[in-house]
């Protein structure tokens, strides 16, 4: 840190002004997201500014010739015209493909992938429906995603087959691009299935949660017994077929699994090369969720997983921490956000009865019902959604300096679990700031347009 | 918040940065390649890839950089010529976003030190290393006892670049490129900047052009691709919107484009041989043999037409072409007038039922007459073959050019009669059952032309005759032409209407060529035509002589109608056919045999009056 010591975990990212906040001598403006660096003198006078008020920060800023940019008034007008405005096309859809699961993961947010309700497949019309009115959709020359979801996805193999098939005839009658992504286990894996990913340029997520010990007490199969060694036998063929698909693997964090920095040297030891991890805020049973006692020790565990990455980052070798070089490459973008993620406005789920979600989390969840298809995407559903859950709407967002860095979270844990870990996303987003600077300084090729 | 005064704060990330003036923000960003570059839309051409300059994808060959391949400049400066940098860039280049290690470590280069130092100066590629082997761009010449390196020309460069391949690991960085800058003569000189890295793969999975080619930028370098450009490619490829042979253009007298634009030359228009015939579209119009036929090989027809490099001096000369035909007059635009109503099925049906098929029958027969006026070829004493040596070989040709079109105009008899048929089965309550059209007609009080029903010996008057009835653009093509364009538009008439029509409208433009072909083979006797035609006059009707060929045409008559009944009967049920199979067989022999009694009359001077009324019964 610029000013020699670093602050204690647990009171990092503290707000103390909604204009802007301060990660050592870089300065973000709260609501452009616009980061600069600033002297020494400039950043001590700010940061003694922001202990006397709101007032004082405006001033100082305005000495900087910086004005922070006004917050949207939050006026009913506004809020109306949101919800008057039809959004866009639907250009993402994660189809849940089979709502059933071969794991018994205690924390699934899908209850064993049935999401809380019977076990069943989707049908493949059903599939082939909400493909076409996707790709229907999508303006000649553009692009698609198709996500396949679970439950397991591969336990419906043939339907994936025969929908990616379809998809890619519709969208080539309409000059479309698809994308294909799925998340998934693993552990049904064949190899002529991973010879059909890499053919189809699927992004595959595979769920791990850490060495074999970590992930074998998280991740049980059905019948019990680990799941680890299974899968590892798996991703052979599908890393023979990396140059050909995206592979990474998605870890998720509950209090059993917290050394992030040793999860990811296992995991990239077993060939991935990009690892994502998600803390687990809100699991249905309760069970495997993080608690307030855990944030301080998940903070610390991301950032001795952040400094391994910028390390290798500097020196010029591969590091397969991926959270912190997405955060990094967003503060580079300095897009402000109004939402966390593009849910309800680009991306929607479909279930097995043909009903559309806000997103592969709220399938069966009446808080995130956006229609079916007979009818299509419901964009009365889709407006109002997106204007009651964007960050301006969030009165308590309204003071943090972070949010428009995080666009107000997840919906579907702050509907659930309300939002228990800012302290925690305030942490991680100052430490991902001062990255920034540090990799900036070191090593600005790694941004591209440096 | 822009206008941040430098001192105080430094913007760091983007949204710190004012925003870039060129880069306007589009709502729905226009993805992928048009269709026009996509490789596989060249199916016209069998040589896919010529839509654009290949060249210009190489200009791009190695990530990063862009590249020219200028030739020798003759006004100087010297030692510009060879693989030019234009500018080293990665932001937009999507091989950077690819997660291989000698991505990172080019990237890396060219954003230190290797890419400050290409910024400065003009930077020429100096050499490739590929598998061991290395091509410097350079010719070594010793020139006053120094060794002189003059750069390759752009052309012989981008030959060299084509040579790199590129390996199918995506991983494996197997390409070494050299780059210098050159002195004020032309050699290399200074530190070179060494690169590794991979030739770029210029179509990704799905055939699409990699999003790194900005618009225009492949065809950049084409000023005029329908010309010249393609010269240069293998065995003289011709891209196949440019017409190696064309129509020459109709000089039609109805033609009032032509005669409105004061283009109508009326000493052409008495002509009714000048019209048409295949020309070399390059030929040089200055060239007194500018409109004889195109010459078959390219050495043959290389002396008559423009070289390529001469057709942008030209390029006016060179006639625009609509369906196969040059077009040098600007067409009055009311000149292909619409028919202000599109015929009913009705019409369609009286039109094929009283005009074309009693056409088709009497053209059948006034050329089955003309092709018995020409003298056998054993009718040509030793003497007469001595006068006129290949005589007999000429009346072979021109007896059989006549009778194939003549047999073809049978043919086309048994279309008009199928269309007939097909007509009626569709559409039973509009139209009239099907009944078959053998014969000429009804006699009408005033015919026009083509329905007169004169029988003529081929005298060369008659050839004319028949050359102009056929010829393109005539009454008889244009009747056809605007049926078919009636069928196209109206896809609700049976399927195979369409076809017939196109066939039969097809095969006009053959009669018409085999007609020019029988003009031009009785050329040499136009003066004396006794010395090819039989002196021949048409038997009278009750003539007892021709009553036993009269009996022939009106049995094969019958057993056509009988034929053509079966025929449409039988397409309506899918009954068995064998019937009208027989019939036809039957008509077919009949006829074979009426071409013998045909020529046995014409040796003793008797034509047949094939349009006189038919006897009603012969043999009871």
């Amino acid at each position: 840190m610029a000013d020699g010591a670093a602050p204690p975990v647990l009171i990092r990212g503290t707000p103390r002004s909604r204009q802007a906040h301060l990660s050592g001598d870089l300065l973000l403006m709260a609501e452009s997201a616009a980061l600069y660096a600033l002297p020494g003198a400039q950043a001590a006078a700010l940061r003694a500014a922001m202990e006397r008020g709101e007032a004082a920060v405006t001033a100082r800023l305005a000495a900087l010739g910086l004005t922070a940019a006004a917050a949207p008034a939050l006026s009913d007008d506004l809020a109306d015209d949101l919800s008057d405005a039809a959004p866009g096309p639907v250009r993402a859809l994660a189809l849940t493909v089979a709502q059933g699961c071969n794991m018994a993961c205690g924390y699934c947010y899908a209850a064993g992938g049935a999401f809380g309700g019977a076990v069943r497949q989707m049908p493949p019309e059903v599939a082939r429906a909400a493909i076409d009115r996707l790709i229907e959709a999508a303006p000649p020359g553009g692009a698609v995603q198709i996500a396949f979801m679970g439950g397991e996805p591969w336990m419906a193999k043939g339907l994936i087959r025969d929908a990616v098939i379809h998809a890619r005839r519709r969208a080539a009658a309409r000059a479309v691009r698809t994308g294909f992504s799925m998340t998934t286990n693993a552990t049904l894996l064949r190899a002529e299935d991973a010879a059909f990913l890499a053919e189809h340029r699927f992004a595959v997520t595979v769920s791990l949660d850490g060495d074999r010990a970590a992930n074998d007490r998280l991740r049980p199969m059905a019948g019990g017994g680990g799941s680890f060694d299974r899968v590892a036998a798996r991703l052979g063929p599908l890393l023979e077929q990396a140059d050909r698909l995206r592979l990474s693997a998605r870890v998720t964090v509950t209090p059993d699994n917290l050394d992030i920095p040793r999860t990811v040297a296992a995991l990239s030891a077993l060939g991935f090369d990009t690892i994502g991890v998600s803390p687990m805020l809100a699991s249905p049973t309760g069970k495997g969720a993080l608690g307030a006692a855990d944030f301080p020790r998940l903070l610390e565990a991301m950032i001795a997983a952040g400094e391994d990455w910028l390390e290798a980052i500097i020196a010029g070798r591969p590091h397969g921490f991926a959270n912190l070089a997405t955060a990094l490459g967003e503060l580079h973008r300095g897009q402000p956000r109004s939402v966390s993620c593009g849910a309800v406005r680009d991306y929607l789920a479909v279930d097995a009865e043909g009903n559309y979600a806000a997103c592969h989390r709220f399938v069966n969840d009446p808080l995130g019902a956006m229609g079916d298809l007979s009818g299509g995407p419901d964009a009365a559903a889709r407006a109002a959604f997106l204007a009651e859950r964007r960050v301006e709407a969030q009165p308590g967002c309204a003071g943090c300096w972070a949010r428009r860095l995080c666009g107000g979270g997840c919906h579907h844990e702050v509907l659930h679990a309300g939002r228990p870990a800012c302290d925690y996303v305030r942490g991680w987003l100052d430490y991902a700031i001062s990255a920034y600077g540090r990799l900036m300084a070191a090593r600005p090729d790694w941004f591209g347009d440096a | 918040m822009t206008d941040t005064p430098d001192r105080l704060v430094r913007p760091l990330n983007r949204a710190a940065r004012p925003p870039a003036p060129d880069s306007p923000a589009y709502p729905e960003p226009v993805l992928g390649n048009s269709a026009a570059t996509l490789m596989d839309s060249g199916v016209g051409n069998c040589f896919p890839g010529l839509e654009f300059d290949l060249r210009q994808l190489d200009v791009r060959f190695f990530p990063g950089l862009v590249f020219a391949f200028p030739g020798v400049t003759p006004a100087g400066p010297d030692g510009t010529q060879g693989a030019q940098l234009v500018y080293a860039d990665t932001t937009g280049d999507p091989d950077f976003d690819l997660p291989y290690d000698w991505v990172g470590e080019l990237a890396r280069s060219l954003g230190g030190p290797a890419g400050d130092a290409l910024a400065e100066g003009q930077w020429y590629l100096h050499a490739v290393e590929q598998k061991d082997r290395r091509i410097e761009l350079y010719d070594r010449v010793v020139l006053q006892n120094a060794i002189h390196l003059i750069p390759y020309e752009g052309e012989i460069a981008w030959w060299i670049i084509r040579l790199i391949e590129r390996d199918p690991d995506p991983a494996l960085a197997d390409l070494v490129i050299e780059l210098t800058r050159r002195d004020a003569n032309g050699q290399p000189a200074g530190q070179p900047v060494r690169l590794r890295g991979k030739r770029r793969a210029y179509l990704d999975g799905e055939g699409m052009i990699s999003q790194v080619y900005r618009p225009g930028e492949l065809t950049a370098s084409m000023c005029s691709p329908w010309t010249h450009d393609f010269r240069d490619c293998a065995c003289q490829y011709w891209a196949s919107n440019h017409p190696d042979v064309v129509l020459g253009e109709v000089i039609d007298p109805n033609d009032r484009g032509r005669a409105q634009a004061g283009q109508a030359d009326p000493a052409e228009e008495d002509d009714p041989l000048q019209p048409v015939s295949f020309l070399d579209w390059m030929r040089r119009r200055t060239d007194p043999a500018r409109d004889v036929q195109a010459q078959t090989t390219i050495d043959g027809a290389r002396p008559y037409r423009y070289d390529p490099y001469e057709i942008n001096l030209v390029w006016q000369e060179l006639d625009f072409v609509l369906q196969g035909q040059e077009a040098n007059a600007t067409p009055a635009p009311d000149l292909p007038e619409p028919p202000d109503a599109p015929p009913t099925a009705q019409e369609v049906h009286a039109d094929l039922r009283d005009n074309l098929g009693p056409l088709e029958y009497i053209l059948a027969l006034r050329y089955l007459y003309a092709t018995f006026s020409i003298r056998a070829p054993e009718e040509i004493d030793a003497a007469t073959e001595a006068a006129w040596p290949g005589l007999s070989d000429d009346l072979r040709a021109a007896r059989q050019i006549l009778l194939s079109v003549a047999i073809s105009e049978m043919t086309h008899l048994r279309w008009v009669n199928q269309m007939l048929w097909s007509l009626s089965a569709a559409l039973p309550a509009e139209l009239p059952a099907y009944r078959p059209v053998v014969g000429p007609g009804l006699p009408a009080p005033d015919p026009d032309p083509e329905h007169a029903l004169r029988l003529d010996r081929a005298t060369p008057e008659v050839i004319a005759e028949f050359v102009a009835l056929e010829r393109p653009g005539g009454d008889i093509d244009t009747e056809y032409a605007e049926l078919v364009a009636h069928l196209r538009d109206n896809p609700a008439y049976p399927p195979g209407l369409f076809q017939l029509a196109v066939r039969i409208d097809a095969d006009g433009l053959a009669h018409y060529n085999k007609f020019r072909d029988i003009e031009r083979i009785l050329a040499p006797y136009a003066a004396r035509p006794g010395i090819y035609l039989r002196d021949l006059a048409e038997a009278a009707a009750d003539d007892p002589a021709a009553a036993p060929a009269l009996a022939l045409l009106r049995e094969a008559l019958a057993a056509l109608r009988e034929g053509a009944r079966a025929e449409a009967a039988a397409a309506r049920s899918n009954a068995d056919r064998a019937l009208a199979e027989a019939r036809i067989i039957a008509a077919r022999d009949r006829m074979h045999e009426l071409w013998e009694a045909g020529e046995a009359l014409a040796r003793r001077g008797k034509g047949i009056p094939f349009f006189a009324p038919l006897p009603e019964t012969a043999h009871g």
